[in-house]
């Protein structure tokens, strides 16, 4: 039985939206959909605004949608704290991913054991493989005909075979972990609970293996590693592992798909980087403020106005990229898409001590990404007959992305 | 001109280096070094670009 969304009682009636990053229409999946116009028409409101189940559990939310405001949350981690049992709820179980559901200060001590690995000049090293894997995926499908299903034949394989390269995974079971990461990120809790344990299993047994044969990979790292002069325990070290895991599957497969999908449509925005190739990385950058795909979300550990909206101890706060990105206080003209935009201190990877691990690695991996296809492919087009589906949600994509360049 | 550091604020986005990587030092964890930078001569338009790139506000210009 359908029952009516509740509102808690401290929420006035006036602080309550009727947006929802899950049931909103233009947050469906929808063909040739845009869901990140739908988000930007929030800065018309409030700057906070609650939400009644605007999480995929279904709780209530406030959501802040300033680029100031989500900057005051998430640089704020005592007022704002960011454990929410993501990954162990789903299995009945209560403890953190490591570092993002870890505040400061215990945050910092394991962010900085991490943060070397994927620091912009160690990211370097990696260009190479990214690039060969790049080349030899677009030159299978291009070998196969004019027409491919980008996200499976090009951005997944892409993106994924370079994570589990930095983790030391081989890449022959990458398929299933892809549906793993689906089955986690957008399916309902009985999926979630099923992939859950298949990724914990399959970490298991990859610790066990690197701790009785170290390999020059991060699992490895993580089993020799140590924090404040001791190793890690077991649980720490899967409770890292879990998050570098789920971290790197989707979201820089989303991106290159969200990027082509909008390339696809816009042949002149595709003319101006086979003109100017040099302006690629700042295209890039462009692209991940228009399109940035996750919402953080935080706990109110404290009562406190914000907004103007009272926000109680225990509340959920919701910090969706997408508005934040599509600010006019922050970024003139926020819904142009600006291949040279200046001063595009977008908010893709998030704001404060956990901003994206993995932004240097993903940023790159999305330049070579696209360079390599404009260098390799024609001007292309969404196949005729065939839509592509854009949702919202926990991460927002786009499936059944078939370009055509015949 | 300098560019003053809030190395508090400084979350490790690195924009600032990657467009004035000359002006910028960043440590082994990625975060910017926590020192009044001294923009030289010529260089204030790109350091102004620069302090602007960052997502956290974590870069102001001063005089010196």
């Amino acid at each position: 039985m359908a029952s009516k969304p509740t509102v808690p009682d401290h929420v006035p009636a006036h602080c309550v939206g009727a947006f929802n990053l899950y049931k909103s229409p233009e947050m469906r999946p929808t063909p040739f959909g845009d869901p990140f116009a739908a988000v930007a028409k929030l800065l018309d409101g409030p700057s906070v605004f609650y939400a009644p189940e605007t999480t995929r559990d279904g709780q209530g939310a406030w959501i802040v949608t300033t680029a100031e405001e989500q900057r005051n949350v998430l640089q704020d981690g005592a007022s704002f704290s960011s454990y929410r049992r993501i990954f162990s709820s789903a299995i009945g179980e209560d403890w953190p991913v490591i570092p993002l559901e870890l505040d400061p200060p215990e945050h910092g001590k394991y962010r900085s054991m991490l943060n070397p690995l994927l620091s912009p000049k160690r990211v370097a090293a990696l260009e190479p493989f990214v690039t060969a894997k790049a080349v030899e995926l677009i030159e299978g499908l291009k070998a196969r005909g004019a027409s491919a299903e980008i996200m499976t034949e090009f951005a997944f394989p892409l993106a994924v075979s370079v994570f589990l390269a930095f983790l030391g995974i081989p890449d022959d079971r990458l398929m299933e972990f892809v549906g793993w990461a689906n089955e986690l990120l957008h399916m309902g809790p009985a999926e979630r609970t099923a992939a859950a344990h298949k990724v914990l299993n399959f970490l298991e047994s990859m610790i066990a293996q690197r701790k009785a044969q170290p390999a020059d990979d991060f699992m490895t790292f993580l089993v020799k590693a140590q924090v404040e002069g001791r190793p890690l325990t077991d649980q720490e070290i899967r409770s890292i592992a879990v998050l570098l895991f789920i971290g790197g599957l989707d979201t820089v497969a989303t991106a290159i798909g969200l990027d082509l999908y909008f390339l696809a449509r816009n042949p002149d925005r595709q003319q101006e980087l086979r003109d100017n190739p040099a302006i690629m990385p700042s295209a890039v950058e462009e692209m991940l403020r228009a399109f940035p795909s996750v919402t953080p979300i935080r706990t109110a550990t404290r009562d406190m106005d914000l907004g103007g909206c009272p926000i109680r101890k225990g509340d959920l706060v919701s910090c969706p990229s997408m508005a934040s990105s599509r600010d006019p206080a922050e970024f003139p003209d926020p819904n142009t898409i600006d291949f040279n935009r200046e001063d595009n201190r977008h908010t893709a990877f998030s704001y404060g001590p956990h901003r994206c691990l993995g932004s240097h690695l993903a940023r790159r991996e999305i330049i070579i990404a696209l360079n390599e296809w404009f260098a390799r492919i024609p001007p292309f087009r969404i196949k005729e007959g065939t839509a592509p589906v854009t949702f919202g949600g926990f991460v927002f994509g786009v499936e059944n992305l078939v370009l055509d360049w015949s | 001109m300098i560019i003053k550091v809030d190395r508090e604020k400084c979350a490790g986005h690195a924009r600032c280096w990657a467009l004035a990587p000359e002006l910028f030092e960043l440590d082994d964890e990625g975060y910017v070094l926590p020192r009044d930078i001294i923009v030289p001569a010529g260089q204030e338009a790109l350091a102004g670009r620069a302090t602007r790139a960052c997502p956290e506000r974590a870069l102001s210009i001063g005089e010196d």
